[in-house]
């Protein structure tokens, strides 16, 4: 390449770079202050399976069918039916649901499998513990959780109206 | 015994004057990196923008421990960082912040800045042998080969001014500036005198003496603490003086257009200067040690000369 031209080429790359840095310091940073300012979360953000309550009945759709156990690739649901104590009967609701969130890798199959609706994911990723113990979640735990977050169906891709 | 006591003044306020500088510089060069990554640097130590930062840091860097590599070159190691910064600090003596706002007006004050800061160099060199590292004797060998050719077009492209001006004192030079600034008959001569700077500061583009990507932390690598703080401050301070004597010979010095005192003036025009070198820090990659060496030998030394021809010959002829 001859002189003049690795000049300009020279001086042009050093203009038109330096025109991006300073196009970069005019514009806002992108840093979202974490734990004052909650970053707005994608739709489909999933962090922890939780327990659905049919609102019009007020009672819990699952049913302990058990398919969410079966499905669950680490194995960290676990369900024990509800038994009528007078007539050793077994009942269409969990006695104990827990699931282990330490185990969970979020691949959503549970919800995927669920055939009444019970299960949904929730967006709400603040659910560090000391103790792995504490992310044992049992069923009444799950059920709050659901209220605190806005869960998502992924399936229809639908925000849930806020509860 | 006044003498003395004047002495000990002056040094230690160009001492503070140093640090605070530092201080300053580095929050803003943190802060501009900051917004140029789109990120916002510094925030949460100190007042706005977190502008106490650079102090933490020194409160830090006081107490950490003071780490000493075996098989050090013992005296040299330790007097590097003092060889570093004193020609850093020395050179504040003789740049005229206004008009009469110098501590000592020599009448070679031109030469004894350019002098001073070719002590920069042992500094660096010391450090880089006396770590007994690999890295750091390849940092300074880098810093010496860029410095050495770096010094060249630097003297060469002031000789224009001094030739304008027809003198050496720093003062004088700024005062024959009070009409028009040499800026722009001297262009060619500020280009060159910009870019050496920005390479006698071992500042990216032209960092390859610490190049941090390659070599670890070039020829500080085996300084910690305060120590290493020394390194850091005498940079920033000669990234200022750099830029302080580029206002001086090029930008007219103390002299503006508005009813501000001289040495806001001065300042500001300095600092201008400060952010510019840290635009492009920010901004363009780190250069191969062969385009370095093409850059300083191959079009700045000649481009200079140019200048110097140019204005030699427009003094001779026109006036």
């Amino acid at each position: 390449m001859s002189l003049p031209r690795t000049v300009w080429n020279t001086v042009k790359s050093l203009v038109v770079g330096h025109a991006v840095t300073a196009r970069e310091i005019a514009t806002r940073p992108i840093t979202v202050f974490y734990p004052e300012e909650k970053p707005e979360f994608p739709t489909g953000s999933r962090s922890v399976p939780v327990l659905k309550v049919n609102e019009e009945s007020g009672y819990i759709n699952c049913t302990s069918c058990g398919l969410c156990e079966r499905t669950c690739p680490p194995g960290c649901i676990e369900i024990t039916q509800a038994v009528d104590p007078a007539t050793n009967k077994k009942k269409p609701w969990p006695h104990l649901y827990t699931l282990d969130l330490s185990h969970c890798m979020v691949c959503n199959l549970c919800v995927e499998a669920c055939p009444f609706d019970a299960l949904e994911m929730l967006d709400v990723p603040e659910l560090a513990t000391y103790q792995v113990q504490d992310l044992k979640f049992h069923k009444e735990q799950l059920l709050d959780l659901w209220k605190t977050g806005k869960a998502i169906r992924i399936a229809e891709g639908q925000p849930m109206p806020s509860k | 015994m006044n003498d003395v006591l004047a002495a000990v003044l002056e040094a230690l306020a160009v001492l503070t004057y140093v640090a605070l500088n530092a201080f300053v510089l580095i929050w803003l060069e943190r802060k501009i990196a900051g917004h140029i990554q789109r990120r916002i640097g510094p925030l949460r130590v100190g007042g706005p923008g977190g502008s106490l930062q650079s102090l933490a840091d020194g409160i830090k860097l006081f107490s950490k421990e003071d780490f000493r590599p075996g098989g050090r070159d013992g005296i040299i190691w330790w007097l590097a960082p003092l060889v570093s910064m004193t020609p850093a600090v020395m050179v504040f003596i003789a740049i005229p912040f206004g008009q009469h706002l110098i501590i000592h007006d020599m009448n070679i004050g031109l030469i004894y800045i350019t002098s001073i800061t070719s002590f920069g160099l042992l500094g660096v060199f010391m450090a880089g042998w006396g770590s007994n590292n690999k890295y750091s004797l390849l940092g300074a060998m880098r810093a010496g080969a860029q410095l050495f050719s770096y010094e060249i077009p630097a003297i060469l492209s002031t000789i224009g001014v001094v030739l304008a001006a027809g003198s050496l004192s720093l003062e004088t030079i700024v005062a024959k500036q009070s009409a028009h600034w040499f800026l722009f008959p001297q262009i060619l001569g500020f280009i060159v005198f910009y870019v050496a700077i920005l390479a006698e500061t071992n500042r990216t583009p032209f960092d390859l003496a610490e190049a941090e990507s390659e070599l670890v932390g070039g020829y500080f690598t085996e300084y910690s603490g305060i120590r290493w703080a020394m390194f850091p401050f005498a940079e920033y301070g000669t990234l200022f003086t750099g830029c302080a004597l580029a206002t001086t010979l090029f930008l007219g010095g103390w002299h503006g257009p508005l009813f501000l005192p001289g040495w806001v003036w001065f300042l500001i025009k300095t600092y201008i200067l400060v952010f510019i070198a840290m635009w492009i820090r920010w901004t363009l990659p780190r250069v191969r040690i062969d385009q370095l060496m093409d850059l300083g030998w191959k079009f700045l030394i000649p481009l200079s000369l140019i200048n110097i021809l140019g204005t030699g010959a427009y003094i001779a002829l026109v006036r």
